[in-house]
């Protein structure tokens, strides 16, 4: 039941949250944790996009690096070669990452499940390759950008960023009609055809609403960390990890990809400053927290803790589109 | 006679080397019940995919209120007033009752507080409302026929295509559902209706179109259309003839 906006308590706590973490830093000066902080609101706006395609449209996109990686070329190059200034620069970001979205979409978003998400990937792969052999942008060497050391600035961005993110998304996935409608698309795409839904354009309309705050956040990290290469952008990692925590938060939700990065980001930063010496454990324990949370948690962390029977796997069954050939009997 | 409201003119559709529709044409005047019949296999649903956009057919039009409605896409057609149920359940098994015909709804309120608003009409009319907040894969057969029908009816159609929304349902429950379509006739919607359960189909509808491997061989009243000989011939074989 749609409650009327004003009466909404949800959007004062979200506001709240929202404004204590703006606050933070006047809590915390240490650089070294505003630099924590930073990268958490990072990845949870990159979970936030991923969960546009993947738990609210159905469609697992393992390229979603590619628009972080387009994102962060874009603000690095026209920054370093054009001497743009930031400002300027990362806005083109999300211009480009639209442009990509719709030439790479156009083909993919007609294929279902597993063949999307193969799709996505492997064209990911190709960018990735495709920058280690131009030499304008640095190819397999990456760009270094002139190095703006203002911790302070780079959370204000990003956290900013990540924060409008979150309110847009929960105004047109949550509140308006959009978000319905891209579920219908999850949930059977014939069927909501004969609705009056129009597929391929909604399903391009949420994969530009995926990859536009991933571009940005490309960019900023791209001036963020002063130094980027294909590997470290357009990476499986990007796509992995985000995967991991909206998978592990509760996919189809904008809460759940926020308490998903939080709890994995916070693990991960634990692991490395107190077991690194066991590097090779990291990646085993994060295989291994997914399978069981895939298994037993299919509504992540955030369905385990308000079980109503109304959620999605309320049958027991997890609900990530496979592809099935068309019957029509 | 006024325009028809539904003109299938010489549709085939071939799909390789097999023939699931050859020319078939018949039409539909306004507010009446047609009824397709036709043993398994005879081209029934494919015929709902061609009128309701899912198939473009191989040759031959459709005409919808005087237009020209052959090959668009089904979105298309549910605005232009049709709607349609399938045959295999199809419920957004993962959201809620209403949340499922409020995406119908969606089509002529495009605000959500109206879209609600309209869906819960739709829900007393149809007899879900108590069923309103549960997810839609914990329906009974009987409970996902009825969201099917609610779904088209959210849309707010002047034609439906119902099929097979009786088959599999206990006398019980084919009574409400004939009850229902019944009521739907009585607001002005034209219905074309696929049911293999003969005491339903030759009681609900005004005229019949009867279709085997993929040809009309008859069409009229359901009293004409049982006495029809080539009718007979193909549900019971040639020597009940």
């Amino acid at each position: 039941m749609l409650i009327p906006l004003t009466k909404d308590r949800r959007l004062l706590v979200f506001l709240g949250i929202f404004l204590a973490v703006l606050l933070l830093p006047f809590v915390v000066h240490d650089a070294f944790f505003i630099r924590l902080f930073t990268e958490a609101a990072m990845w949870i706006g990159l979970s936030l996009a991923f969960d546009v395609l993947a738990g609210y449209t159905g469609y697992l996109n393992f390229g979603h690096s590619a628009f972080f990686g387009i994102g962060a070329y874009t603000t690095g190059l026209l920054m370093m070669k054009s001497n743009w200034p930031f400002y300027l620069a990362l806005p083109v970001s999300a211009l480009t990452a639209t442009l990509a979205a719709l030439i790479i979409g156009f083909p993919t978003l007609r294929l279902r499940g597993a063949y999307f998400s193969i799709a996505t990937w492997a064209l990911a792969r190709a960018i990735l390759q495709g920058i280690m052999m131009i030499p304008y942008a640095g190819g397999n060497e990456g760009i270094q950008l002139k190095a703006y050391l203002n911790p302070l600035f780079f959370f204000y961005v990003m956290s900013g960023l990540v924060g409008v993110t979150f309110f847009v998304l929960w105004f047109l996935l949550e509140r308006a009609p959009f978000g319905l409608k891209l579920k219908a698309i999850r949930e059977d795409q014939e069927s909501a055809k004969a609705l009056g839904l129009n597929p391929t354009k909604l399903k391009m309309q949420a994969f530009i609403m995926s990859a536009i705050p991933t571009a940005l956040i490309g960019g900023i990290f791209a001036y963020w960390v002063t130094f980027i290469d294909p590997a470290s952008t357009v990476g499986d990692l990007i796509s992995d990890q985000a995967l991991v925590m909206v998978v592990f938060g509760g996919m189809g939700t904008l809460i759940g990809p926020v308490i998903g990065a939080i709890i994995i980001f916070a693990f991960k930063t634990l692991f490395w400053a107190y077991l690194s010496a066991y590097e090779v454990l990291y990646l085993i324990i994060l295989g291994a927290v997914i399978a069981i949370s895939v298994v037993f948690l299919p509504d992540g962390v955030l369905g385990a803790a308000f079980r109503k029977g109304t959620g999605r796997h309320a049958k027991g069954s997890i609900h990530v589109t496979t592809p099935s050939p068309e019957k029509e009997a | 006679m006024a325009e028809p409201i539904l003109s299938v003119q010489k549709v085939s559709k071939h799909f390789g080397g097999l023939t699931a529709l050859n020319d078939v044409s018949f039409e539909m005047k306004a507010g009446e019940i047609l009824g397709l019949i036709g043993p398994n296999g005879a081209g029934k649903t494919t015929l709902f995919n061609v009128i309701s956009g899912y198939y473009a057919p191989s040759v031959g039009r459709v005409f919808f209120k005087g237009r020209n409605i052959t090959g668009a896409p089904p979105y298309a057609l549910a605005g232009r007033g049709i709607g349609r149920t399938f045959q295999v359940v199809k419920p957004f098994a993962g959201l809620t009752v209403l949340e499922n015909i409020v995406i119908a709804s969606f089509l002529r309120h495009p605000r959500r507080a109206h879209a609600e608003a309209q869906a819960w009409k739709v829900l007393e009319f149809t007899g879900l409302a108590d069923r309103a907040h549960v997810p839609a894969a914990s329906l009974t057969l009987a409970g996902r026929k009825r969201l099917e029908i609610s779904k088209a009816m959210a849309l707010e159609p002047t034609f439906l295509l119902l099929d097979e929304v009786v088959a599999g349902l206990n006398p019980t429950e084919a009574d409400r559902t004939i009850e229902l379509i019944r009521n739907v006739r009585d607001q002005g919607i034209t219905i074309l209706i696929v049911e293999h359960i003969m005491r339903v189909i030759m009681g609900i509808s005004d005229r019949l179109v009867v279709l085997d491997f993929g040809m009309k061989i008859a069409e009229g009243t359901p009293a004409e259309v049982a006495a029809n000989p080539q009718v007979i011939k193909a549900y019971l074989g040639e020597e009940h003839v």
